[in-house]
């Protein structure tokens, strides 16, 4: 290996990224907007569901049942309706999200002993905001219900309502959040989102620098000189594995001072993890260039290797736990998850080297592996 | 490490020894997938030598340089350079140091984005060569290509000329003992072809340096001192340029014969090759000197009026073709073009387009400089130029494509203004990339086009015959578009623009990269569309021989047409101002170049083992040259007078209107 070839190659290299102006943007641009696109734009808080209410009994418990949602930071009262009719068109157009309907004899079925029905429509095109969102509704009922029935039996038995409140529920569940406190879906969409686009980044760079060097027919340059195989792997690499930390941390400071999460680890620990992620998906995009031939051809691989493991395997939508068993196998045997437990260890938990210590010899064994495949395949005298 | 550094000494004590094959190739064979790229290349490079390769897209050159140069593995035989057998990547890393390879295209290899400099740079770096070594040689190498000026120009706004000089400089950084290069001509405008060969002889010729070098060009065979012609991945005649035109003994007789139509029949039906350059036709007469050869010719021609019939010495060309001819086996010419639309009535030589003061900027930058021409119906009308010389521009602005910025221009009669759909029917347009479908039949693309242009199912039906007999496709309807070779390809593309008989053909550079049996056919066809329907066809090229096939031709220069005329008029002009060229053979070409350029004979140039220069009194420098060159020790074998070729024709007007500009802007200056 010698240094001056190397060096040759990554001065080069830099010069090139730094003066197309493409290039460029698509270099450092691209995933700062990214993180602003996804950060904004994907929110999984389901807060302030517009609703409509139906009122049939209109009687004083109907209103004050009605009150729960009202006044719940969840939803959002659009108004009241006279009929279902009405609400179609509410629907369809994605004015309201959920209707709530009190049918008639509500307080007198209730006052009576009966069980009243009530009838809940909620718009499913988007099944986890309607399956939160009955959870939501569930809530708030059982908490209503609870409250008619601890009147029901103070009234009956003449205890104070507290204690019949009391009484009806023997277990109380008392929840803490670690972590994330107040549950901000952003804290910990912020850490993933930079383990999701530097899982995609540095591929395309890698794999577009060095396939476009084969399209233009300058990698006969490389091919037919004495640099060896190291060199220009090593050298063509390095300025897109700078690249990448640089965005790295760009990402960190947007994810900490924009979005306000929390960094909770070491920062020593968290930029040699970065760096180690970097080179292996860098590695990736090495990989990849080895296959192909145009730049479509390597954007399109890259893009269809790396988004579908970044966001279906990695942990970023579904926790891991929850996927079929297959889908876990296949987790684990991708990079993107065992970056997501070091970016959810670093920024919320505070956790170091001592627990994710599996996770860091797993990246660096995808490390070593992609790069002596890179170095295999490639080619200085290729068969076409 | 121990290995190559051995073999440092090995390549230096081989070029103590200063004979031998540089390069050796036996039976040579490689495939893409399953289909033989090269097959039985058996081929010697001796030390010192320049050696070409010559022959249209797909040969092979390409397949076989980079096997040399250690960049491509092959499928079959001996491969061995500097007598390192040249097997495997690590076999191949031994001889890479003393190897340059520039690859095809002009400029691909270098880095758009990186200055002359910079580039240079890169390059030396990756051979490692010591800082105060570079410093020097790239002095020397910047001095001689005139690149100096533009040290910190990024690469990507150089013209065509200076990226192939660069190139060339980037490729000898490292003082290479062979130096491999791809086609660096290809694409280049031809006074900075010329100029590259000038730098390339200066450069090599203390001749510790072997080159290979390919072209697709036929006339720059005389540029080497050895040639093999490649067609179709074999080697069809290997060796000095005068031993290939020794292979196949004959003359070229040129002749004016009215009517020429009829002297075309009647001479294809005996000689293989008839060419009509304009009013001109050149038959190949084999087996026959001088006069024997116009005997024959006449004979056949009794009752046809001929006149300036003349015999030479057959070129290259003439020979590649036979060679080709007899390879194939074929009867040669094709078969006479299906007759048709009969000729319309129409007033004789009625204007088909005309182009008056017509400009097109892009930006700042001036692509079209005040063009003007007129093309009667039935003429072939060449625009002859370097790529970015304006060509292409011209053909979008008249087939309705780009509005112009300025000027007039009428097609069929009709104002380019005023009309933008209207000229579509009457003309057909093929442009550069063939603009055929590839996924489509060669039927299903005649549908295409015959439906884009309306044609009724009875119409289609015929045309379709007609287009498939035209182009010999009989037997290959269904076959994709982009299977078939070249030569097919391209008559479908010219089809496919006849397809709705316009009285009108455009044709932008149909002929790049197709094989010298396709480009005849080609002309063959453009002849007779031209004589027999009276067609118009205006043709852009930047083949200098080919232009000459062209009734008329108007040369483009930076966006400007420096010269307009029929070639033997442009030749004559310039033979009057400049005159003729003098090929001077002697025991020591660069003793000589050297003579001549110190005594004053600033065009004298080196053209393989040969000097050529400018002469306007040939029999009086004639002695000049033979008192210098004895008085210099050298032994004279041979003067003598060439024509002019168009290449020289338009050299010297670029340089004239260079010189013109030059002194317009001192004048302006004072």
């Amino acid at each position: 290996m010698k240094l001056e070839r190397v060096t040759a190659i990554i001065v080069k290299e830099s010069q090139e990224i730094v003066r197309d102006r493409l290039f460029f943007s698509l270099a450092f641009l691209v995933p700062t907007v990214l993180m602003m696109l996804f950060g904004f734009g994907l929110s999984f808080d389901v807060e302030h569901i517009p609703f409509v209410l139906v009122d049939r009994d209109n009687s004083s418990l109907s209103r004050e049942y009605s009150h729960k949602f009202i006044s719940s930071r969840y939803f959002d009262l659009q108004g009241y309706a006279k009929n279902e009719n009405e609400l179609d068109s509410l629907l369809i157009t994605n004015r309201i999200r959920a209707v709530i309907v009190i049918p008639e004899h509500f307080e007198t079925d209730l006052l009576a002993g009966r069980p009243a029905h009530l009838q809940t429509l909620i718009d499913g095109t988007f099944p986890f905001r309607a399956r939160t969102t009955i959870g939501y509704v569930t809530a708030i009922n059982a908490a209503a219900t609870m409250e008619v029935l601890a009147t029901f039996l103070s009234q009956r038995q003449g205890i104070p309502l507290q204690d019949a409140a009391r009484s009806l529920q023997p277990v109380r569940l008392d929840v803490r959040y670690l972590y994330n406190q107040s549950l901000k879906s952003i804290w910990s969409l912020a850490p993933k989102l930079l383990m999701v686009i530097l899982m995609i980044s540095p591929p395309f760079l890698t794999a577009l620098g060095i396939v476009r060097e084969r399209e233009r027919g300058s990698i006969y340059n490389i091919y037919s000189s004495t640099v060896t195989r190291g060199e220009f792997v090593v050298g063509k690499l390095l300025p897109y594995v700078g690249i990448s930390i640089l965005n790295g941390l760009v990402l960190w400071i947007l994810a900490t001072r924009l979005y306000g999460t929390p960094f909770k680890g070491s920062m020593l620990f968290f930029l040699f993890a970065l760096t180690l992620y970097v080179v292996c998906t860098a590695g990736i995009g090495l990989v990849v260039s080895v296959f192909v031939h145009t730049q479509t051809a390597a954007m399109i691989a890259t893009v269809i290797i790396t988004v579908i493991p970044a966001v279906l395997y990695s942990g970023v939508l579904i926790p891991i736990a929850s996927l079929t068993r297959g889908s876990q196998v296949i987790a684990h045997l991708l990079p993107a998850m065992y970056f997501t437990n070091i970016v959810l260890g670093c920024f919320l938990k505070g956790v170091g080297f001592e627990a994710l210590r599996n996770d860091i010899l797993i990246l660096a064994g995808y490390a070593c592996s992609l790069f002596t495949a890179g170095y295999l395949f490639f080619n200085k005298r290729p068969s076409e | 490490m121990g290995e190559a550094g051995s073999l440092i000494s090995r390549a230096q004590n081989f070029s103590c020894e200063g004979d031998g094959a540089v390069v050796r190739v036996s039976d040579f064979r490689k495939l893409y997938g399953k289909k033989l790229a090269v097959s039985g290349v058996t081929l010697d490079i001796q030390k010192g030598m320049i050696h070409g390769l010559i022959g249209p897209d797909g040969a092979g050159k390409s397949t076989l340089m980079k096997a040399i140069a250690g960049v491509l593995s092959y499928d079959a035989g001996e491969v061995e350079v500097f007598g390192v057998p040249v097997v495997s990547e690590q076999s191949a890393e031994r001889v890479k140091p003393h190897i340059g390879f520039m690859p095809q295209g002009l400029g691909l290899n270098l880095y758009p984005d990186l200055s002359v400099e910079e580039n240079i740079d890169f390059f030396a770096r990756l051979r490692l060569v010591p800082a105060h070594d570079l410093a020097a040689r790239k002095q020397r190498l910047l001095a001689i290509t005139r690149l100096e000026k533009f040290r910190d120009r990024a690469m990507k706004n150089l013209s065509g000329g200076m990226k192939q000089k660069l190139g060339l400089v980037c490729t000898l950084i490292h003082q290479p003992a062979l130096i491999i290069l791809d086609e660096p001509t290809t694409g280049v405008d031809p006074v900075s072809r010329r100029d590259f060969w000038t730098i390339l002889a200066d450069l090599l010729k203390e001749g510790n340096v072997t080159a290979l070098i390919s072209t697709a060009y036929m006339d720059e065979a005389s540029r080497f001192n050895q040639i093999s012609m490649l067609y179709q991945g074999q080697v069809m005649a290997s060796g000095k340029p005068e031993s290939i035109l020794a292979l196949i003994p004959g003359s070229t007789v040129r002749l004016r014969a009215i009517p020429q139509i009829q002297a075309v029949a009647r001479l294809g039906a005996e000689f293989s090759q008839v060419d009509p350059f304009g009013d001109e036709l050149r038959v190949f007469v084999e087996d026959g000197s001088g006069e024997a050869a116009i005997q024959r010719v006449r004979e056949l021609l009794t009752g046809i009026e001929v006149s300036e019939i003349t015999a030479s010495e057959p070129d290259l060309d003439n020979v590649f073709l036979e060679l080709l001819l007899r390879r194939e086996q074929s009867q040669g010419r094709s078969a006479p073009l299906p007759s048709g639309a009969p000729p319309e009535l129409e007033t004789e030589r009625s204007i088909a387009i005309e182009a008056r003061g017509l400009v097109r900027d892009f930006g700042k930058f001036r692509a079209v400089d005040n063009a003007s021409f007129r093309v009667p119906q039935g003429e072939i009308f060449g625009l002859l130029g370097a790529n970015g010389a304006g060509k292409t521009t011209v053909i979008k602005m008249l087939t309705g494509i780009l509005q112009p910025t300025d000027g007039e221009g009428w097609v069929a009669g009709a104002n380019l203004h005023s009309v933008g759909r209207g000229i579509k029917e009457h003309i057909g347009y093929m442009s550069q990339a063939f603009s055929l479908y590839r996924d489509l039949s060669v039927r299903e693309n005649i549908r295409l086009y015959a439906g884009i242009y309306g044609l009724s199912r009875r119409e289609m039906k015929a045309r379709a015959e007609w287009i498939i007999a035209m182009a010999d496709l009989s037997g290959r309807e269904t076959e994709l578009a982009g299977r078939l070779p070249m030569g097919l390809v391209q008559r479908l593309a010219l089809g496919c623009a006849l397809v709705h008989r316009p009285r009108i053909l455009f044709l932008d550079e149909p002929t790049s990269g197709v094989d010298p049996l396709g480009r005849q056919r080609f002309w063959d066809i453009l002849f007779q569309l031209s004589r027999e329907e009276r067609v118009a066809i205006l043709i852009t090229t930047h083949y200098m021989s080919e232009a000459e096939r062209c009734d008329h031709l108007a040369l483009m220069s930076a966006g400007k047409v420096i010269a307009d005329g029929s070639p033997a008029e442009l030749k004559a002009a310039v033979e009057k101002a400049a005159g003729k060229t003098l090929e001077i053979r002697t025991d020591r070409p660069v003793a000589t170049l050297e003579q001549l350029l110190e005594k004053g004979f600033e065009d004298a140039a080196l053209f393989g083992n040969k000097v050529h220069l400018l002469s306007s009194k040939p029999e009086a420098d004639e002695q000049s040259v033979r008192t210098i060159l004895s008085g210099a020790g050298i032994e004279t074998h041979s003067i003598r007078t060439q024509p002019l070729s168009m290449e020289d024709v338009f050299i010297y007007r670029v340089t004239q209107v260079e010189k013109q500009q030059l002194a317009r802007q001192e004048e302006a200056t004072q």
